[in-house]
């Protein structure tokens, strides 16, 4: 393969974003018992030991299944480039025969999602595929790589020049780090009930594991708060991106949809936005039972409709632009135009309030393993307060670390995801920016004329402006309200 | 809009969705997996009468379609069965706890909705100054913290530390009162804490719609014109701008009051509040779905009301409407 047609700096990325992505997928994989006093060797050594891998067998080969599907259909449709849906194939091939050998063949079929000691180099092999996916789809679509590029490229100058938006990237990147390196930083095993570290509530002290004290079991708070960094992060993705899809598809549609279908899809939403979540979710938790996947999707079905209003609204919009009634003129089926002309123009708002879903998701995690509803065998930091609350150590001042630690964390991560969403909001929408160009308080008139007001290269708001959720609640509830 | 088209109209939609709401409650509560006859039941021991009552009173022994018309009979009467931990009516137990959370809620929305207007039209008039920069991100802080994390803390703080206050209840448990202002003074020394705590939490919410909300209006042609007219900044801000950007506000802080029942749960709990929240709480830690299922409905009634009495406000708020 040459990169004839492949615009530099993509090139770059694939060369930077590949080795990335495979150490993030390394690391998020690397056996938990490992401790931190086995030493550096130990690290190297993991990749090659035999239990690398704990995936469950049978995602890998629905994932498998999924991609070779992909990239069967879009061989058989007559496209001029035939290496993408290749690439694909033995992409889904390398997952299928992963999943499955990981499932236990050449023995008894199971999918018990057995440790396999060859896994990091499936792997490997994956995420250089991915990459090599990307390669051959940039030198199919020069044109189309070279937009990305530049589009990625003016929106991160636009992002990078936002306070808001750095400061909760980098929060963002701290506890990213914290939560993939965890098995580093403190050993699994002291999450077991029996590995006490000191006497029960204990204050902080000099000794690693005791720095943040220790909890009602005499266990370590450190290696709890850090191992909790994992679910907090991970429930709060995964909620989010079952939201999103959730709620982004029955928008589009509802938008799409006048009339019939439209109006049930949005009384639909409006069902699920009048129920109080915290009480639908505390009746789904005690009925479905208690454990992180049920959780993230509990959150996911309680906070779809906010973006599905959003998303709906803005639909309603780009439906009536011309370009549709052209692509309508032509013949194109109504899955096509929702795919290929209002997706991509209604994208923008959909990532930019999916950040911020995340900031809500975290929390409602939070909350419902505050009130007892979370896994009972992980930790995370709701389960944390949960404990330290629920044990009656809240009150004591040796706990103060205790109930600090998680608390702050969360402040941070939520912190985080909502300045970033505020950025993403000013810098993917042109009317927000402009507003921020424009109105300068009551001496806009006098502080107006000597800032330069040019284009993309505005100075970064110096003030939060609202979160997407609150906006969207407010003024297009009403204004949609007031629609007959 | 003719008015009598346009509140037909918005309580038809309200009675739709209670009814929308009403029967997913019916449907929530039976897709849970298992018999619904043991959902509705103590787990373990419990006597036969018992679940006698309890099959009469959800009619588990009839096929589904006809529970479904039961219940669309019994929930108007607001029969909602036994509530299996308190031996009592659901109706009884409910009912008790609605007047401690209406306090403890009323008081707290009050004080967030005068702090956070307050706060929040001085943030958008001067926008971008210090104050604004302060009052702003200290807004968005509050709002991202963990309403539950927060009341820990100021019971640590406030009630432990400084012992000011007592560290949850809405009385003095035991206590003979000398008078009506003896119970008066306690019930208001037990209730600053948590309504403080709730006012704070939602006053930063409430900060930013405002802000928002202000900055909108603050566009628009006619502030300009205001402006040109001469007008004093007071003259400008109270008369034109503030009256503007109320309309969105009120309508959004209406339709929270229908929310923050289930605000309540957290702030209830933490502080041992006898109200709906603890309630709710105390009957999912006891598996007790017919007091959770009331509630449930209960607490989603409350959201479509306030969102009724929001329309109906915007009606009487905003001319263009009734134009």
């Amino acid at each position: 393969m040459s990169g004839a047609g492949i615009p530099p700096r993509l090139k770059r990325w694939i060369f930077t974003w590949v080795p990335i992505a495979w150490i993030v997928l390394e690391l998020a994989t690397y056996p938990k018992d490992n401790s931190i006093s086995v030493g550096f060797a130990e690290i190297v050594k993991g990749f090659f030991s035999s239990s690398v891998a704990g995936y469950p067998a049978y995602a890998l080969l629905l994932l498998g299944v999924i991609v070779l599907a992909v990239g069967a259909v879009a061989l058989v449709r007559p496209r001029k480039g035939r290496r993408l849906p290749a690439a694909l194939l033995i992409l889904g091939a390398e997952f299928f025969v992963w999943g499955l050998w990981a499932a236990g063949l050449p023995g008894s079929f199971s999918i018990s999602g057995r440790p396999s000691s060859l896994a990091w180099l499936f792997q490997t092999v994956a995420i250089v595929l991915i990459g090599a996916c990307v390669w051959v789809w940039a030198q199919t679509n020069p044109e189309r790589a070279e937009l990305m590029v530049w589009n990625t490229r003016q929106i991160w100058k636009l992002y990078r020049g936002n306070w808001q938006g750095m400061v909760g990237l980098w929060i963002l990147v701290f506890f990213v780090l914290v939560a993939l390196l965890a098995p580093f930083l403190a050993a699994h095993s002291y999450l077991n009930p029996t590995a006490s570290v000191g006497p029960a509530f204990s204050g902080p002290s000099g000794a690693y594991y005791k720095w943040f004290g220790t909890s009602e079991l005499g266990q370590s708070v450190l290696a709890e708060w850090i191992w909790s960094t994992r679910i907090s992060l991970v429930v709060g993705l995964m909620a989010t991106l079952i939201s999103t899809v959730i709620g982004a598809a029955i928008g589009i549609a509802a938008g799409y949809y006048g009339r019939w279908t439209g109006e049930t899809l949005m009384r639909l939403t409006d069902v699920f936005l009048v129920i109080p979540w915290l009480p639908l979710a505390m009746v789904l938790a005690a009925a479905w039972g208690t454990n992180y996947m049920i959780i993230m999707l509990i959150i996911a079905v309680t906070s779809w409709p906010g973006t599905s209003r959003v998303v709906r609204s803005q639909v309603l919009a780009v439906k009536e632009l011309p370009f549709i009634e052209r692509a309508r003129a032509i013949g194109s089926s109504n899955l096509h135009i929702m795919r290929k002309h209002i997706l991509p123009n209604v994208f923008a708002i959909i990532f930019a309030n999916t950040i911020l879903v995340v900031a809500i998701a975290i929390l409602s995690e939070t909350t419902l393993s505050f009130l007892g509803l979370g896994d009972p065998l992980r930790f995370s930091w709701g389960t944390m307060l949960h404990y330290v609350w629920a044990s009656g150590g809240s009150n004591l001042p040796s706990t103060r670390l205790y109930v600090l630690a998680p608390g702050l964390a969360i402040v941070a991560v939520v912190l985080a995801f909502t300045f970033m969403g505020t950025a993403f909001d000013e810098v993917l929408d042109p009317k927000l920016r402009k507003r921020e160009e424009s109105t300068g308080g009551p001496r806009a008139a006098d502080s107006g004329a000597s800032t330069p007001l040019t284009g993309l290269e505005t100075p970064p708001s110096a003030s939060g402006s609202l979160p997407a959720h609150l906006d969207a609640m407010g003024t297009s509830e009403t204004t949609e309200g007031g629609r007959s | 809009m003719d008015k009598r088209r346009y509140f037909t109209k918005r309580v038809l939609n309200a009675l739709l969705t209670i009814v929308l709401v009403a029967s997913f409650n019916f449907v929530l509560f039976n897709i849970l997996p298992g018999n619904p006859a043991r959902l509705l039941l103590p787990k373990g021991r419990f006597q036969a009468d018992m679940i006698q009552k309890q099959m009469h009173a959800f009619h588990l022994d009839q096929p589904l379609w006809k529970q479904f018309a039961y219940y669309w009979v019994d929930t108007p009467e607001l029969k909602f069965g036994y509530s299996w931990k308190e031996k009592r009516p659901v109706t009884e137990v409910v009912g008790e706890r609605i007047w401690p959370t209406v306090l403890l809620v009323g008081t707290g929305t009050l004080l967030a909705t005068i702090i956070g207007f307050v706060t929040g039209v001085f943030a958008g008039w001067r926008r971008n100054s210090t104050y604004d920069l302060v009052s702003t991100n200290t807004g968005m802080v509050l709002y991202s913290m963990p309403t539950f994390w927060v009341a820990m803390l100021f019971i640590m703080f406030f009630s432990v530390d400084l012992g000011w206050f007592p560290v949850g209840k809405m009385q003095t448990p035991g206590i003979v009162y000398a008078g009506w202002l003896a119970e008066f003074t306690d019930i208001l020394h037990h209730l600053i804490l948590p309504a403080a705590m709730f006012a704070i939490t939602y006053a930063a919410e409430y900060h930013l719609i405002m802000r928002s909300s202000l900055t909108g209006v603050m566009k628009e042609d006619f502030v300009l014109t205001a402006r040109a007219k001469g007008l004093s900044d007071d003259n400008v801000l109270w008369h034109h701008v503030v009256p503007n950007a109320l309309l969105p506000s009120v309508t959004l802080i209406m339709m929270n009051f229908g929310f923050v029942l289930s605000g309540a749960i957290l702030v209830e709990t933490v502080f041992d509040w006898p109200g709906l929240g603890l309630l709710s709480w105390e009957s999912l830690s006891n598996r007790d779905f017919p007091v959770l299922r009331a509630v449930f409905l209960l607490a989603a009634i409350a959201v479509i009301l306030f969102n009724l009495v929001a329309d109906i406000m915007y009606y009487y708020l905003d001319p263009r409407v009734k134009a």
